[in-house]
């Protein structure tokens, strides 16, 4: 799944600087590669069994990134996910992850204010999350909420081109930022879709990488 | 325009001039860990660390204000992103001798985030510090929390550096702090952009016969683009909003900062100060302390940012009080 991410990311970098050269300084992109590169690194050596301790070491590397505002929410997202989880736990079912997620969820919305329509990743990370819940209440597999919420990420992000940015730096820029995407959110949906497509294939349980 | 910088590869950047700038004043700091700038020797055990963080690309900022009288340790974060949390972390048990930390962070959100979720960390553990944000910039209008923290961190680090030297123990510190804080006012004007080093865009757009008043440390837009203005017009129109923003009465005693972006020359910010020092004198209001130079720049961005700050006797004491820092030496 995170190689899933990181390959999303990495084919896609170039295009968020670019995005962020229009309400930001262009640096979006390459501060996206840090991280899910940091992250790569992680989930390629000997890393633990146990997903809280997994997630835990995502969140710190992410962090380490040095993203300013973005690698501080991503970090804080995967430190959330590990917070619900039991510490010896080597497999997640889906429900265990919807709970995980909406940990994380909650985590951001601890370090910001912002909400849905603010032109942030809180536009594409919220509905994600929500997605899927929903598939998981439903009874869906793993594979199939990751669908759900790749769609939904894709959609939240897609629709803050409408918006105007009343939060971070961009807000600044207000009306300027209409017609744009935000890269924020454009990096979440492509983290999702990476989740989705490196799980895609594979059967069942949750697995690392 | 192709971008005309002395570096190598963007992403060693930061590493780089952090190296540099410890090699050249090895007597006075080092380079800790992943980027964190420490004394070169650490302040005597018992005494209030101060700490800060924030994105390079800034210098001399913040980095160069580490330093005996000033700060222990600075976390330097990628060009104009703030570092994150667990090397700010690492940062408070590095200057924490025994006396607790206090922890300067200017308002951006970035920089923010990052403190944040540092302080939630430091609590877990257990650790003494305290938070002072620094929000002085009226550009963005009456809220607080939309106020950016630009050159009103020397002040801060000054005064609650000199405080820790003396011994003053934390929560005084940190009232220090803010109560300079609280008396400061900063509004940038830009005249032309800056090239991102890794990017190599530039961070905005300006016409050639414009400026815009507000403009913040990283390019983001102000609320005033006009045409270009003389300096005696310039520094007339910001002093004029800064001092009805600070409520500034005839009699009180001013620090005034002129803190160049990177392009604007000294020659120029002599030329604005003599004209700030001439229109406070007319007003009554005594220019008491003042410092013209680059504290904290972004490139070679054109433009200045000039501060305000109402003195008292205590700020006063503490602002003269001696440092080694790199870039703030006072003897």
């Amino acid at each position: 799944m995170v190689a899933g991410a990181t390959a999303r990311i990495r084919a896609e970098h170039a295009r968020l600087s670019e995005l962020d050269s229009h309400c930001g300084d262009g640096d979006h992109g390459a501060a996206m590669l840090r991280a899910v590169e940091r992250l790569e690194k992680v989930f390629a050596g000997t890393i633990p069994p146990e997903f809280k301790t997994c997630f835990e070491h995502a969140g710190w590397n992410v962090m380490e990134a040095d993203g300013g505002a973005s690698t501080a929410l991503l970090g804080s997202f995967f430190l959330g996910m590990a917070e619900p989880l039991a510490a010896k736990a080597q497999s997640l079912d889906c429900r265990e992850l919807a709970a995980s997620f909406e940990a994380g969820l909650q985590a951001v919305r601890q370090q910001t204010k912002a909400k849905a329509g603010d032109k942030t990743m809180m536009d594409a990370l919220a509905p994600a999350i929500e997605a899927f819940a929903q598939a998981a209440q439903a009874g869906r597999e793993i594979a199939a909420a990751l669908a759900a919420a790749a769609a939904a990420a894709k959609a939240g992000a897609e629709a803050t081109r409408e918006m105007t940015a009343a939060f971070g730096r961009a807000r600044f820029l207000r009306e300027k930022t209409r017609g744009y995407q935000d890269p924020g959110a454009t990096s979440v949906a492509l983290i999702f879709d990476g989740f989705h497509r490196g799980l895609v294939g594979q059967e069942g349980e949750f697995h690392h990488a | 325009m192709k971008m005309k910088k002395f570096i190598n590869r963007p992403e060693d950047v930061v590493k780089e001039l952090l190296e540099g700038f410890t090699l050249a004043h090895p007597d006075k700091v080092r380079l800790v860990g992943s980027n964190l700038v420490a004394r070169a020797k650490p302040k005597e055990a018992g005494k209030v660390g101060i700490m800060t963080l924030g994105g390079s690309g800034h210098e001399p900022g913040l980095s160069g204000f580490v330093g005996e009288g000033m700060l222990d340790v600075s976390v330097a974060g990628e060009i104009f992103a703030a570092p994150g949390a667990p090397r700010c972390l690492e940062a408070i048990k590095l200057a924490d001798r025994g006396a607790g930390v206090l922890f300067v962070v200017l308002n951006h959100a970035g920089d923010v985030l990052s403190a944040n979720i540092t302080m939630g960390m430091a609590h877990k553990e257990g650790l003494n510090v305290k938070m002072v944000l620094t929000h002085e910039d009226i550009s963005g209008g009456p809220n607080p929390e939309d106020r950016r923290g630009l050159v009103g961190f020397l002040p801060v680090y000054k005064v609650a550096g000199a405080a820790a030297e003396r011994g003053m123990p934390l929560d005084a510190c940190a009232k220090i702090a803010e109560r300079m804080e609280r008396n400061m006012r900063t509004l940038a004007v830009a005249a032309s952009t800056a090239t991102h080093p890794a990017t190599g865009q530039p961070i905005f757009d300006l016409g050639d016969d414009e400026m815009e008043i507000g403009m913040g440390q990283h390019g983001e837009a102000g609320t005033g683009r006009m045409k270009l203005k003389s300096a005696d017009e310039t520094a007339a129109l910001m002093l004029s909003m800064l001092l009805d923003d600070l409520k500034v009465k005839s009699g009180e005693e001013l620090l005034v900062i002129v803190n160049g972006a990177g392009a604007t020359t000294l020659m120029e910010l002599f030329v604005v100060f003599r004209r700030v020092h001439q229109l406070l004198q007319e007003k009554g209001i005594r220019p008491v302390r003042a410092k013209v130079g680059e504290f904290i720049t972004t490139q070679e961005q054109g433009g200045f940012q000039l501060l305000i700050a109402r003195m008292d006797s205590e700020l006063t004491d503490l602002w003269d009080a001696p440092s080694n820092a790199p870039y703030f030496v006072v003897r």
